[in-house]
């Protein structure tokens, strides 16, 4: 298709907000016939650093590790089958590392054109604006960001694409 | 989740009271439990009574991270103590424990869990911040400075 906007990411952390995105994604890339990739990223650099600090055994950071893909694996089934409801095929991706630089690296990969976020936090310390990981995506990422906000319009949007 | 959205003045106690390791645990969940964020406190003491048992969350430079996951609580929760003048943690550097973050995660919620473990990990390496937090003098001046960190 010709338009500014050929490929979408979006990325899902298991929370609500980043199911709402993928929602939004799904109705975006419909309207538009864009290709749209949902991503999941493990953060194993995280549980690396709980294991430096002793705040994790090793064992423990094992047993975490197979609760996050499995975590991964769940959300990005469930995103497929939104899609799917909706009669889109989408591609998944599924990676671990630092999550907003595997974001960056994916979009650079990928050629992505519009990167979709869930709604982020209220930056309630100077901490959150340093250490989330989606405020770092959204600041480092070469492309243009969309963050979706008010689930209830998401979700009547999404229940109303045929 | 950010650390901040779970921090309330209610799952704060200080000074805490206990001498033990066992019941500054114990303190920890019966705050939690006045606080309305649990129901039931002995499936929440087992739990991280077991992870102990593995190995100590005392860590160095008087921080202890208690931590395990229970069906006892419905979302990622946690109480935050300060013990003025330390006990005995099995800390790794056998130093007395005086700051202490005990978290407690449903078995499906491990994403939550280790963000927020995470950031207790890059906050604890400010040692200004640290001093700040045993010094407080009310859960309220708690409160204020995880907010202002």
């Amino acid at each position: 298709m010709e338009g500014p906007i050929k490929k979408i990411l979006v990325y899902i952390d298991g929370t609500e907000q980043s199911i709402t995105a993928a929602q939004y994604a799904i109705c975006l890339s419909r309207a538009l016939g864009a290709e749209l990739t949902a991503m999941y990223v493990i953060n194993t650099r995280a549980l690396a650093d709980l294991v430096k600090t002793h705040i994790f055994l090793k064992a423990e950071q094992e047993e975490y590790q197979q609760d996050l893909e499995a975590d991964a694996d769940r959300y990005l089934k469930h995103v497929r089958d939104l899609a799917r409801q909706k009669g889109l095929i989408i591609d998944t991706v599924n990676t671990s590392g630092t999550v907003h630089a595997e974001i960056k690296n994916k979009i650079r990969e990928l050629e992505i054109d519009l990167l979709i976020i869930g709604e982020l936090s209220h930056i309630r310390s100077r901490r959150d604006e340093f250490y989330n990981e989606s405020e770092r995506a959204m600041r480092s990422v070469p492309c243009s960001v969309l963050i979706v906000k008010d689930e209830d319009r998401v979700w009547d949007l999404f229940e109303s694409l045929i | 989740m950010a650390l901040i959205d779970l921090i309330s003045a209610e799952v704060v106690k200080v000074p805490l009271i206990s001498k033990t390791k066992p019941e500054i645990i114990k303190e920890l969940i019966d705050t939690l439990k006045a606080a309305g964020r649990i129901d039931e406190t002995e499936p929440a003491y087992d739990a991280v009574l077991t992870r102990e048992a593995k190995g100590s969350t005392g860590l160095e430079n008087g921080i202890a991270v208690p931590h395990a996951k229970t069906d006892a609580v419905r979302s990622l929760t946690i109480a935050i103590g300060i013990s003025p003048n330390g006990i005995d943690f099995d800390a790794i550097d056998s130093k007395p424990s005086q700051l202490f973050f005990l978290l407690l995660a449903p078995p499906d919620q491990s994403g939550p869990h280790i963000e927020a473990l995470a950031e207790i990990a890059r906050i604890t390496q400010s040692r200004a911040f640290f001093n700040s937090l045993i010094s407080a003098a009310s859960v309220k001046q708690v409160v204020e400075l995880f907010q202002e960190e």
